[in-house]
C-alpha cells in the first residue's frame, strides 16, 4: 500500500514492519481521529491462519483468553504468552469456518509466528498470511459514517468485536468492529490485491493517521502497546493487561507462571502519569519524596493533553491516582485511566 | 509529601477500588477474583465486558453500597474503575 501514501509520509521500522509513523503531522492526524475519523494503514499487523483438525484446540492452548466458542462471527483481542508468563504479543483473534485467524499486533508477526510454531502440532497448520492479506482500519468517532458510505450503513451499528463477511466492489473482505482507541473502531481485511483499491476509497472520505498518533490515542484509554510496555522481564500483573488473560480457563501456555506472579503479590505496577516539559526516556527514575520508587516504561507528548504523557512501572503500594512524584527532576501527577474521555463515549451510532 | 505519606494517600484510592471490584464480581456473579481487575481496567466493551443491563444492576449496587446516585452519568464515570472510585469517594477526587 506504501505506493498510495503521500510522497513525504514520515516511515520508521517497527519489529519487523516498515510503517507509517505520520502522513502529514502528529498533532493534526490525532486530532482528526479524535474528533472525526481516521484511516488506518494497518499493513504492519501479520495474519497467521490456524487450521487444521485440531486448531480450536491449539488456539485454546495458546491464547490466554477462551476462544472455545469464537464463532465465525466474532473476533476477540487476547494475549499470547510464553511458558514464563512473559507476552509474546497481543492479538486479535477471528473465528474462522475452519479455525481462526489471528492479527499480530504491528511489527510482530515474526516473532508471534516462531513462537507458535514452536509450540505447534501436528494436526495444526500454521500459515502466514501476510502475502495474501492485509489489514485497514478505521478509528474516530464519526468512523460509523464512512462505514455507511463506503460499504453498508449497517455494518456501522455490529456490536463491539462482532465481524461480517462482506463484499466491497466484488472483493471478499472480512469486517469487524474493533478499536484501539476507545473510538468507534472498524478493521478490513482485505486481499492484498485489491487493498490499494480499497485505502484509495477509503481515502474519499477520511484522512489518513500514522502509527504515532495512534499509540498516543491507544496510551490515552490504556489499550496495551506491546512494542512499548512488554520488553524486559516483566510480566502481565506488572503490565496491568489482566483484562487480556482468563485465569478461569482451564490450561493455558503461561498460566501457571501468571497466577504465581498474582498470587505472590508483588513486584511492580503500572500507572499513567502527566507533566513536565520535557519527555523522558524509557527507564528514567521515578522519585516518590525523593526516594527512588521505579521507572518510566515509555512517554511522549501528548497533543490532548498539552504536556507529557506516560506510564511508570512503581511499587504496588505507590501505583494510584492523584500522586505527586518526581521524574528527572519534574513533578508529575499520577493519572487515573483513561486519561483523555473518547469523544465516541458521548456520540450515538445514527 | 514524605514517601509515606504518598503510600498512605495511595492505599486510600485502592482501598475504595478494591471496594468496588468486591462490589462488581459479587453483583454481577463474575468468575473472577475481585483483585485479578485492575484499577485502570475498562469496564465496558474491552476490558470487563459489561454491558448496558450490568450497568443498571451497577447503578442500584453502587447507591446501596456508597449511598451515590450515578443515574444518567455520563459513560466516562465507568471509564476504569479508579475513575468510579473518583465518584463513589469524593475526597479521592478533592486530593487528586
Amino acid at each position: 500500500m506504501t505506493l498510495t501514501h503521500p510522497e513525504d509520509t514520515v516511515y520508521g521500522q517497527v519489529g519487523d514492519a516498515t510503517v507509517p509513523l505520520r502522513f502529514t503531522d502528529l498533532s493534526a492526524e490525532y486530532k482528526v481521529l479524535r474528533e472525526r475519523a481516521v484511516a488506518l494503514d494497518l499493513s504492519g499487523h501479520t495474519l497467521i491462519e490456524i487450521s487444521g483438525p485440531g486448531a480450536v484446540d491449539f488456539a485454546q492452548r495458546v491464547l490466554a483468553r477462551d476462544v472455545e466458542y469464537l464463532t465465525s462471527e466474532r473476533c476477540m483481542m487476547s494475549l499470547v504468552l510464553d511458558d514464563e508468563g512473559r507476552v509474546v504479543d497481543q492479538v486479535l483473534a477471528f473465528g474462522r469456518e475452519d479455525g481462526l485467524l489471528l492479527e499480530s499486533s504491528v511489527g510482530a508477526g515474526t516473532r508471534l509466528l516462531a513462537h507458535l510454531r514452536s509450540v505447534g502440532d501436528d494436526d495444526v497448520e500454521i500459515t502466514d498470511r501476510s502475502a495474501d492479506l492485509t489489514v485497514i482500519g478505521l478509528e474516530g468517532p464519526y468512523a460509523w459514517g464512512v462505514v455507511g458510505r463506503l460499504i453498508d450503513g449497517e455494518l456501522a451499528s455490529l456490536p463491539f468485536e462482532a465481524v461480517s463477511d462482506t463484499v466491497w466492489n466484488d472483493v471478499e473482505i472480512v469486517f469487524a468492529r474493533t478499536g484501539f482507541t476507545g473510538e468507534y473502531g472498524y478493521q478490513m481485511i482485505v486481499p492484498i490485491e485489491s487493498a490499494a483499491d480499497l485505502w484509495r476509497a477509503t481515502l474519499e472520505h477520511v484522512t489518513p493517521s500514522g502509527q504515532e498518533a495512534l499509540e498516543l490515542a491507544m496510551l490515552e484509554v490504556r489499550q496495551p502497546i506491546p512494542r512499548l510496555e512488554t520488553a524486559g522481564d516483566v510480566n502481565v500483573i506488572e503490565i496491568g493487561a489482566n483484562w487480556l488473560v482468563d485465569v478461569t480457563k482451564d490450561e493455558f501456555v503461561g498460566k501457571e507462571a501468571v497466577l504465581a506472579a498474582f498470587e505472590s503479590r508483588q513486584g511492580r505496577r503500572t500507572v499513567g502519569f502527566s507533566g513536565g516539559d520535557t519527555v523522558p526516556e524509557p527507564g528514567a527514575r521515578v522519585l516518590a519524596g525523593g526516594e527512588d520508587v521505579g521507572e518510566v516504561v515509555f512517554a511522549v507528548r501528548s497533543v490532548g493533553l498539552g504536556t507529557t504523557l506516560g506510564l511508570a512501572r512503581v511499587e504496588a503500594g505507590l501505583a494510584a491516582a492523584g500522586l505527586e512524584l518526581t521524574v528527572e527532576g519534574a513533578g508529575v501527577t499520577t493519572l487515573t485511566s483513561p486519561y483523555i474521555v473518547p469523544k465516541s463515549w458521548s456520540i450515538p451510532i445514527i | 509529601m514524605t514517601v509515606d505519606e504518598l503510600r498512605a494517600k495511595a492505599a486510600e484510592r485502592q482501598q475504595t477500588c478494591s471496594q468496588i471490584k468486591k462490589m462488581i464480581v459479587s453483583r454481577l456473579d463474575l468468575e473472577v477474583e475481585p483483585d485479578w481487575i485492575t484499577d485502570d481496567q475498562p469496564l465496558f466493551g474491552r476490558g470487563l465486558e459489561l454491558d448496558s443491563l450490568d450497568v443498571l444492576e451497577l447503578y442500584v449496587a453502587i447507591e446501596a453500597e456508597f449511598g451515590v446516585a450515578l443515574y444518567d452519568s455520563e459513560m466516562a464515570v465507568f471509564g476504569s474503575i479508579s475513575r468510579l472510585a473518583d465518584e463513589v469517594n469524593p475526597r479521592l477526587r478533592a486530593a487528586a
